[in-house]
């Protein structure tokens, strides 16, 4: 299952709420428990010091009946030294009893009605005794046989019974239910720590699967990039293939159109050289028509004619046109030649001085810009650079040749270098001229093969551009132009400063 | 050329019949009367040079000077170059070579295999005549050997 970057933001955050939740609740059991325990054991106090205090209040009444009992037995005062202890100690023990049940109304009335039988059981027992001490024992005895002091102290005993029983029963009930507390405590941790272990578990599945996720994806991207390079140095390799291929076919077409054109310029020539034996023999026979001359003899003139025509003009005619054309078809294969030569010919990267290479061949044309009063200025610095050397020299020295024979016949020639570094690590170089310019439409034609622009004054086959696109395409770069009818030229040449690195991509 | 008992022949293996009468027009204009021996393929010019058995026993004994032009329809001229600088009743003519290629490694090839003279054919007609007029003289002067 494919999780996305937001799927695993929100599981994470679902796990994290999850996981927030599982523990709250253990934390929410724990606070319930410990109230619970504090509720338990203050319940649990409270119910053992009422059975204390009601033990204590029934060993006190027993007490106070059993010093009676011995006293008017024996009337040994000695025996009335637990009844009188009990009676001092029953006015608070009884309080203490009664305010352990102070908020539980039930309990308080049946507190107060024993306060009530244990007071009268008191005065009972106060009464027999001070007829006893009085020596009035028969009487005191009379009361005790009235039963009705034991009638109090069962009713007590009824009380205490029920009431320890109670307190009893609280206790169990709490311990009960500190119990069930534990329990459900276990259980809810037991059920949280479950669910916390389903969430950590998830979380680290989850980003494990994410990381799985994204190896994946970067081993894939890896291959792809590998496949990319190697598809791209493929289809360099088709490029440099396709691109020698078509070098190979202009050499060889060149080549091969180069021979039928030899035998077609050779037999005019042997065609012209027997023209002129011809021409010498009909010059000589061929005479201006006489006046007199018979029909047969103008028939025969006539033709003579035809044949001095034929002979002195329409065969050199036929042989001039036959020549030019095929001198002008031997330039445009000698110009596809040059520049197939030009694509065959090895680059050699070598350190150029590019500033003294573009005096050089500011050099070569100064004559024919001085004469006519122009200059050529190079301004800027040229950077370091690695460089075929012979190329660049054909491409200034072509653009320098071209700004003079394209010059404007108006105002002395100026031709402005200017050299610098441009974007890339290229050199870029402008030549800039004050000639004749170029028409807008031509801007990219010239740099057409064959193709020439502006009036056509000037002897060329249109291949200088062309071939200078082509050499500054060879060395990583290209040409191009600005330009204004009648204003000035700007070419501009861009081109690789380290030629290596062109040569060692294709 | 020396003018013995058995004359020199020229033979001449070019496949463009233009260029061939050319070549010949050209050479005789440079006085060299000498029989040029015509052929426009490979095969039939190694039959000629070798005999039918291609053992060159047929060129023992003669005076012979190859002009061979490397693009041929049915191989190229270096087969026959070889051929003819490796057997030994052929391998003392002198074999000039005469054709478009101006390949540098060409060039160099056909020395290795023993060419005596390489002559790019100029591009245009009258630089081509003039050449092959020089060579017509060259032919005049120089001495070719009898083969065993």
């Amino acid at each position: 299952m494919p999780i996305s970057k937001n799927a695993l933001v929100r599981s994470t955050v679902l796990f994290l709420l999850l996981g927030l939740a599982a523990l709250l609740a253990i934390v929410g059991a724990m606070v319930w428990l410990v109230n619970e325990t504090a509720v338990n054991s203050s319940n649990l106090i409270k119910a053992r010091s009422e059975r204390s205090a009601l033990i204590t209040l029934r060993g006190l009444g027993q007490d106070a009946e059993t010093g009676q009992r011995g006293y008017l037995l024996t009337s040994n005062p000695a025996y009335l030294a637990p009844y009188n202890d009990a009676r001092a100690k029953f006015p608070d023990q009884m309080e203490t009893v009664q305010s352990a049940y102070a908020d539980e109304p039930e309990q308080a009335a049946l507190a107060a009605r024993l306060r009530q039988t244990m007071t009268e059981k008191f005065a009972e027992l106060e009464q027999t005794i001070e007829l006893a001490k009085s020596g009035r024992h028969a009487e005191a005895l009379a009361i005790v046989n009235a039963d009705r002091g034991r009638a109090l102290m069962d009713e007590a005993r009824v009380f205490f019974a029920r009431s320890i029983e109670r307190a009893d029963q609280t206790v169990l009930d709490s311990i009960a239910r500190q119990q069930r507390g534990i329990e459900m405590l276990r259980w809810v941790t037991f059920l949280g720590a479950l669910v916390i272990i389903a969430v950590v578990g998830g979380s680290i599945w989850t980003v494990w699967q994410y990381t799985r996720q994204l190896v994946e994806a970067q081993r894939e991207v890896a291959v792809l990039n590998a496949d990319l390079e190697r598809r791209v140095s493929e289809r360099t390799a088709d490029l440099g293939r396709a691109n020698e291929e078509i070098q190979r076919f202009a050499y060889i077409v060149t080549h091969d159109l180069r021979a039928p054109l030899v035998n077609i310029m050779g037999f005019t020539s042997e065609l012209e050289a027997s023209l002129g034996a011809l021409q010498e023999y009909v010059g000589e026979v061929v005479a201006p028509p006489a006046a007199d001359a018979s029909a047969d003899a103008a028939d025969e003139t006539g033709k003579a004619e035809a044949a001095r025509v034929a002979a002195f003009e329409d065969l050199p005619e036929a042989i001039g046109f036959i020549r030019s054309s095929t001198r002008k078809m031997d330039g445009l294969i000698n110009a596809i030649l040059k520049l197939s030569r030009e694509g065959r010919r090895t680059l050699k990267p070598e350190t150029i001085d590019l500033q003294g290479l573009l005096e050089n061949a500011a050099n070569a044309v100064h004559h024919q810009i001085a004469d006519a009063g122009g200059e050529v200025v190079i301004v800027g610095r040229p950077p370091a650079l690695l460089s075929d050397r012979l190329t660049l020299e054909q491409i200034f020295g072509n653009l320098l040749d071209n700004a003079v024979k394209y010059r404007s016949k108006d105002r002395p020639l100026r031709v402005r270098i200017e050299a610098g570094i441009g974007p890339g690590n290229t050199v870029v170089v402008k030549v800039e001229d004050n000639g004749r310019g170029i028409a807008a439409q031509d801007h990219e034609r010239i740099f057409e093969l064959f193709r020439r622009s502006g009036s056509q004054d000037q002897a060329g086959e249109g291949i200088g551009l062309a071939h200078v696109r082509s050499m500054a395409r060879n060395i990583g770069g290209d040409i191009g132009v600005q330009s204004e009818l009648g204003t000035g030229s700007t070419f501009e040449i861009t081109f690789a400063r380290d030629l290596r690195k062109v040569i060692g991509a294709i | 050329m020396n003018q013995q008992a058995k004359p020199v022949l020229i033979v001449m293996i070019e496949d463009d019949e233009g260029h061939a009468r050319l070549i010949e027009k050209n050479i005789r204009r440079a006085g060299v009367s000498n029989e040029i021996i015509p052929f426009t393929n490979g095969t039939e010019a190694l039959n000629y040079l070798m005999g039918p058995d291609g053992s060159g026993l047929v060129s023992a004994g003669r005076q012979i000077l190859v002009l061979l032009d490397l693009n041929l329809p049915d191989m190229t001229g270096i087969d026959i170059l070889e051929k003819i600088k490796s057997n030994q009743h052929t391998r003392r003519s002198p074999v000039v070579v005469l054709t478009t290629t101006d390949d540098s490694r060409e060039i160099q090839r056909c020395y290795d295999l023993g060419a005596n003279v390489y002559i790019t054919k100029p591009v245009n007609y009258e630089g081509f005549a003039n050449a092959i007029r020089q060579l017509g003289l060259f032919f005049a002067v120089m001495q070719v050997p009898e083969t065993e």
